[in-house]
């Protein structure tokens, strides 16, 4: 499903135009469109609640990323993708409370920018250690080494150890003010949003463009077949332990920039739970696909967000229900994996995909 | 490439030296000697079992024999990984399709081009300059000496786990083209093909073998003895391991103790035609 078909009347004469990301004149125009929403319409139209809310989705969006990576384009399956993103917000957290920045760094509100760039550098180390085990073995028995990554970092080191810098115990507060990107402190949700927009629209891109070289060809082909893939000159060692870099490299990226979302951080904020939402992200939005991860963010995120509005006025004659609630989404979350492995094993991007097609095929469509 | 005309009996590409490879106590191959010399078809023949498909993997990497040498242009390449062995110039196809299918045709055959790219993780993620250059570049080679050689050009963009096996089977060879080898392994690239699909490969393995541009020495396992007769400068047939013994397809078909290992008592056209 990676071509979709061209329009009737639409050729190309090049490869160069055959290369393109947008092929016709069509499809740019609706890109436009989709960027001044994204950059003019939301921030215009949504109230803070609502930018939360595309907030949310644009972190589960970053994190799936480096999942769909893993799973979806390297089929290298991991259940422990929650460290890394941990990894990323506690060396950025770290960075900015603790290390003794130059006043000049400060003064341009450098800090956090370059923590960012280091959290994803540590979070990608962090990943290739826990993406060792995958040179040896595949399948069930990887799900289990990443599963140790997850309790190795967040439960053990991040908590025992990481936890108790500086005497606090618990949780990092982040105060006001701490979070500046130049001349901006990000202290609001539409400065969130926007470093989100950027974030998500940047990685997206850089990822879909490695996917068209080399690099990506060679993660698809270790997905597909390994044996033929190292026939055909693949280190797959290598290129396996750098699908996990740069998966770790984006739930760096993703983790450091929560921070700015919250007051404070402590390690319940990545739980083993939230390194199967992500899985279920991808699986809901359609494995092996980038369209995938945002359809997949979008969907879990506001179905959640649909449950708790319909809760909510439930609970004022039943108040169990605002206490089961967590139970409430995890269940909503199992049911919405199980209707979608049976009735759409392909996800919302193959459905998008169909879509596209009989647009672009109408009205001959044989 | 391209100094040594098809036939030329030029230097020795490969040569593998007395191997012995064994499963448990089970000898998949004996003492197996080949020399393959530049130019040539050399096909290895044999009934099933008979060590011919290990012997493949035994050049190719993905085994390592217990005893004996392999040599690639005068190097040992025993201790090299099947990766390696890519990059010198050694490329495959295998008994059983090993495509991509969750990839495109036209990014089957593009993956078959990995070594002759230079983009790593920056570059490529970047995308510009030179990699797009190089894209390209690698797109054109493609479409004009792989996918029209091949003919493919109807389905290069359709997955390949979607296609019909003959056509899996051509994409695979496509594949291996790529690589721009210089021995090419083709390990039964006829079976499960109907006729016409056999006689178009036939072609194909005759194209890549003696047109100039490409060249390329074939080791090739078949079962289909009209094609293997055909199309072989020389033949050597294995039984359970045991070299029979190495010659023209005319000395191989006089051959009684060949005749009694593989042939049956039949005539050697038997099989088909």
């Amino acid at each position: 499903m990676s071509t979709t078909f061209l329009p009737c009347g639409e050729y190309h004469e090049s490869y160069r135009e055959d290369h393109a990301w947008w092929q016709t004149r069509f499809i740019k125009a609706k890109m436009m469109l989709l960027v001044l929403i994204l950059f003019v319409g939301i921030p215009l139209a949504a109230d803070s609640y609502w930018l939360s809310v595309c907030n949310q989705i644009g972190y589960t969006a970053l994190g799936a990323l480096g999942v769909q990576l893993l799973i979806g384009f390297c089929g290298q399956i991991t259940l422990g993708h929650a460290a890394f993103l941990a990894v990323g917000a506690y060396t950025s957290t770290l960075l900015i409370l603790e290390f003794p920045w130059p006043t000049v760094l400060m003064d341009l509100g450098l800090a956090y920018p370059i923590s960012i760039f280091i959290a994803a550098i540590a979070a990608g180390i962090w990943s290739v250690l826990f993406g060792l085990p995958s040179a040896k073995v595949k399948g069930f028995y990887l799900i289990l080494t990443t599963m140790a990554a997850q309790f190795i970092t967040v439960d053990f080191v991040i908590t025992q150890y990481i936890s108790q810098i500086g005497g606090r115990g618990q949780a990092f507060s982040l105060p006001p003010g701490t979070i500046r990107i130049g001349p901006w402190v990000i202290d609001s949700d539409l400065k969130v949003y926007f470093m989100m927009i950027v974030l998500v629209i940047l990685f997206t891109a850089l990822v879909a463009n490695l996917l068209r070289t080399r690099v990506g060809r060679a993660w698809v082909a270790i997905r597909d077949n390994d044996i033929s893939a190292e026939v055909m000159g693949i280190n797959i060692v290598r290129y396996k332990l750098l699908a996990f870099f740069v998966a770790g490299f984006i739930g760096g990226v993703a983790g450091a920039f929560w921070i700015s979302n919250l007051a404070a951080i402590s390690p319940e904020h990545f739980p083993w739970f939230w390194s199967l939402w992500l899985v279920g992200v991808i699986l809901i939005g359609g494995v092996g696909s980038l369209h995938g991860v945002i359809f997949g963010s979008i969907f879990m995120v506001v179905v959640m967000e649909l449950l708790q509005m319909a809760v909510l006025p439930l609970a004022t004659s039943y108040p169990k229900l605002l206490m089961d609630f967590l139970f409430i989404k995890e269940a909503a979350f199992g049911l919405a994996i199980c209707a979608f492995m049976i009735f759409e094993p392909n996800g919302l991007a193959y459905r998008w995909w169909q879509a596209k097609n009989y647009f672009n095929l109408w009205p001959f469509s044989y | 490439m391209g100094e040594a005309a098809a036939g030329d009996a030029g230097d020795v590409l490969l040569e593998a030296r007395d191997v012995h490879m064994y499963f448990g106590k089970v000898a998949a191959l004996a003492g197996v000697s080949l020399e393959v010399r530049r130019g040539e078809i050399h096909s290895v023949i044999g009934p099933n079992g008979a060590g011919k498909t290990v012997l493949m993997n035994c050049i190719n990497g993905l085994y390592r024999p217990q005893k004996g040498d392999i040599f690639f242009k005068g190097m040992r390449i025993n201790e090299l990984k099947p990766y390696q062995r890519a990059a010198l110039g050694i490329s495959r196809t295998f008994q059983k399709v090993e495509v991509f299918g969750g990839m495109t045709v036209l990014d089957n055959i593009r993956l078959g081009r990995h070594i002759h790219l230079q983009s790593g993780i920056l570059s490529g993620a970047l995308y510009v300059g030179k990699t797009a250059r190089e894209e390209i570049e690698n797109r054109q080679f493609i479409e004009e000496e792989i996918i029209d050689l091949l003919e493919i050009e109807h389905i290069r963009h359709k997955p390949v786990g979607m296609l019909p096996y003959g056509l899996q089977k051509r994409v695979e060879l496509g594949r291996a083209l790529a690589l721009k080898p210089e021995l090419l392994i083709l390990d039964e690239p006829l079976a499960g093909l109907n006729l016409e699909e056999t006689e178009d490969m036939a072609r194909f393995i005759l194209d890549v073998n003696e047109d100039p541009r490409w060249n390329i020495t074939c080791l090739l396992v078949e079962h289909d003895m009209g094609v293997v007769m055909d199309l072989s400068h020389r033949v050597l047939v294995l039984n359970f391991g045991i070299p029979i013994m190495d010659g023209t397809p005319s000395e191989v078909q006089r051959n009684p103790d060949v005749v009694r290992a593989y042939l049956g008592e039949e005539d050697l056209y038997a099989t088909r035609r």
